[in-house]
């Protein structure tokens, strides 16, 4: 009688695999069946339609000029150029630091630190950059690794040293930036009023979330705290209002309103300052809510567990509750931060020169007139460089901390 | 209908000074629905005590009353002679006598075995590093898997990980442990070595709660079993007692429908 019944045990095989030769591959994926070929001739004429007048434009037709000559404006805005050297010296800390740190969290040497250093080699091969800035970046690249260097053989124990190290970069950066006092004869003071370009944009969009972020984890908490109604209902409040707002009022707001409702011998406050004001208020508010979405998706059995070894209500949130709840919304935390980074263009309305605004400068100028399109598209090119690398950095930190793993 | 009526408790206070639980008379409701309707029970040091019953019973409520991860609302509960109230520093004191194993496990996924272990003694205990991992590893090697220690939870069995539930709770070294369905989220083949540390622990005298189905469990490691339905304790007895001479009709029908 037959029998369906296994005798011996079944041997291993070899997946399946698919190989193709590359026409097989061609025509499997776009040629074959007859749908997919008119697909592809859709495509490809409509891929020219776009790309053939662009690339003409870009390589024929456009007056390239107004960027070399206006680089430095689009990269510091009126900072002075004797004092661009302090600008440099922020990076260069900025590499030692990040450096450092990267070297104590990360042990390994994956792509991620690869494109890293690569970046300044890439910069190098910006045509409009002059020797000098190539020689810096040289220096970045060489304090970078220095900065690894150190963080490598910084005991596992010591790792508080790279927040440390964090911190102390802050304070020297913003001392570098904005100087001791008037006529100083190393560090005089620059105003912010003469900070601009991309210098400004970056720096709004870091402070932005860096004091953006505590804020916001804050709030979460505050909205979450069903024992304590009073903090639950201002947080509920704020987040609320804020999110009913768009910015550029808020904008408004601090930079046009605010002086009219203080007394009037106030002394005026700094207008960046007002605006980074506004910009890290708004940002908090979505923070909050992206947040308590991470906290939300914590089972309550983590809340329990937590409990019932003897932990109280703050070490609960800071060592079990917190670290599992921002790691699950850190793809949504860093959209949110690319956000906030492009919405700092919008200070270019109410007066400040960040990138967008020094644009506006230059299209204004009668020498440069007509090149809207150059000038925008570098900048959007700049935006979009910043963006992907805050996007491109949060895939590998995902990676690194097994986001979705568990 | 339940077997210790107010009298048989007032007799006890001349021995409570012996109980390490004492539970008089608690009464607990969620929303309108009475839970818990006046449970008294008290435990002696080194006892095991299995609470059986149907589902809605209120047994896994009872025993979360036990360290306050639910709150009773009537009555009283006295934990190693402290009494349960509002009072914070009450809790928290009973929460670091009383270790507790969940049915889901609960381990902190972002944490090592290891790191799961060691984070109460060196937060709450306040213990050094060093000698909370030397405990952790004692531990390890009693629950059966010093091996996994740097592994994290998600990479190990279910049983497994309810073994390091276990040395995660027996690291606070508690005078009291509650077991609440510590078997039903496993595989059939994993509930075996969950119940061989049990019963370890129930042999170096650890008074010990547990609610739990497996009958086999009950019978020989309880030194009583407490049957609950309807939210009270219908009948009290030995193993012995229980499983050959049941008095109780609902206690009849419920071990009829279980064995």
């Amino acid at each position: 009688m037959a029998s369906y019944v296994q005798t011996s045990q079944a041997e291993t095989l070899a997946p399946p695999t698919e190989r193709y030769t590359l026409l097989g591959w061609v025509y499997k994926h776009l040629l074959s069946p007859w749908y997919n070929l008119v697909l592809t001739l859709v495509g490809g004429l409509l891929l020219y339609a776009i790309f053939k007048p662009a690339l003409t434009w870009a390589f024929t037709g456009a007056r390239w000029a107004v960027i070399p000559a206006n680089l430095n404006l689009l990269m510091r805005g009126q900072y002075p150029a004797e004092e661009a050297w302090r600008l440099w010296a922020v990076i260069f800390l900025l590499a030692l630091a990040g450096g450092y740190n990267w070297g104590v969290w990360s042990k390994t040497v994956g792509p991620a630190l690869i494109t890293a250093f690569a970046i300044p080699w890439l910069l190098m091969l910006v045509p409009w950059f002059s020797w000098g800035t190539r020689l810096n970046l040289l220096i970045v690249e060489a304090v970078g690794l220095v900065g690894y260097a150190l963080g490598r053989i910084t005991p596992k124990q010591r790792s508080q040293w790279a927040v440390y190290a964090f911190l102390a970069y802050l304070l020297a950066m913003l001392l570098l930036l904005r100087g001791l006092q008037e006529g100083h004869p190393t560090l005089p003071m620059v105003p912010t009023r003469l900070w601009g370009g991309l210098l400004l944009s970056l720096l709004l969009a870091f402070f932005g979330i860096v004091f953006s972020f505590p804020l916001g984890v804050l709030l979460a908490l505050g909205r979450t705290a069903e024992r304590m109604p009073a903090i639950q209902t201002i947080s509920v409040l704020y987040i609320e209002f804020i999110r009913g707002v768009p910015l550029i009022s808020l904008l408004f707001m601090s930079q046009v309103m605010l002086q009219l409702f203080l007394p009037e011998d106030f002394p005026q406050i700094d207008h960046m300052l007002r605006a980074l004001a506004a910009i890290t208020l708004f940002s908090a508010a979505y923070t909050a809510e992206n947040v308590r979405g991470g906290l939300q998706s914590i089972p309550k059995g983590q809340y329990e567990a937590a409990a019932s070894v003897g932990l109280n209500g703050y070490q609960t949130m800071r060592l079990i509750i917190l670290p599992q709840a921002l790691r699950a919304v850190i793809p949504v935390l860093v959209g949110q931060f690319i956000g906030l980074f492009k919405d700092t263009s919008l200070v270019a309305l109410v007066g400040l020169f960040d990138l967008l605004g020094i644009a506006r400068v230059i299209l204004a100028n009668p020498d440069w007139l007509g090149t809207q399109r150059e000038v925008y598209v570098f900048i959007a090119f700049l935006y979009w460089i910043f963006s992907y690398l805050m996007s491109y950095s949060s895939r590998r930190v995902e990676e690194a901390l097994g986001v979705g793993k568990f | 209908m339940t077997v210790h009526t107010p009298e048989t408790v007032q007799e006890s206070p001349s021995t409570e000074h012996e109980h390490i639980i004492v539970c008089r008379e608690v009464h607990k409701w969620f929303g309108d629905f009475h839970v818990l309707r006046g449970i008294n029970l008290n435990v002696k040091p080194q006892e095991v005590v299995v609470i059986i019953g149907p589902s809605g019973s209120g047994k896994s409520t009872f025993i979360r009353c036990i360290n306050r991860l639910e709150e009773h609302q009537r009555g009283d509960i006295i934990v190693d002679g402290i009494p349960l109230t509002h009072d914070v520093r009450n809790i928290e004191k009973i929460r670091s006598e009383v270790g507790m194993v969940f049915q889901q496990f609960n381990l902190f996924p972002h944490l090592t075995v290891m790191e799961n272990i060691t984070l109460a003694p060196i937060h709450v205990r306040k213990m050094k590093k060093e000698e909370a991992e030397a405990l952790a590893m004692e531990l390890l090697e009693r629950v059966g898997i010093p091996e996994q220690a740097h592994k994290y939870p998600g990479q190990l069995s279910g049983g497994q990980q309810q073994r390091v539930a276990i040395a995660r709770a027996l690291a606070m070294r508690p005078k009291i442990m509650l077991f609440d369905e510590p078997t039903s989220a496993l595989d059939p083949e994993m509930i075996k070595e969950v119940l061989d540390v049990m019963k370890e622990l129930a042999q170096s005298g650890m008074t010990m709660l547990v609610v739990t189905h497996e009958m086999g469990f009950a019978r020989e490691v309880a030194d009583r079993i407490v049957f609950m339905d309807g939210g009270e304790i219908v009948e009290v007895g030995t193993p012995e007692h229980f499983f050959t001479n049941p008095q109780h009709e609902r206690t009849k029908l419920f071990l009829s429908q279980i064995l």
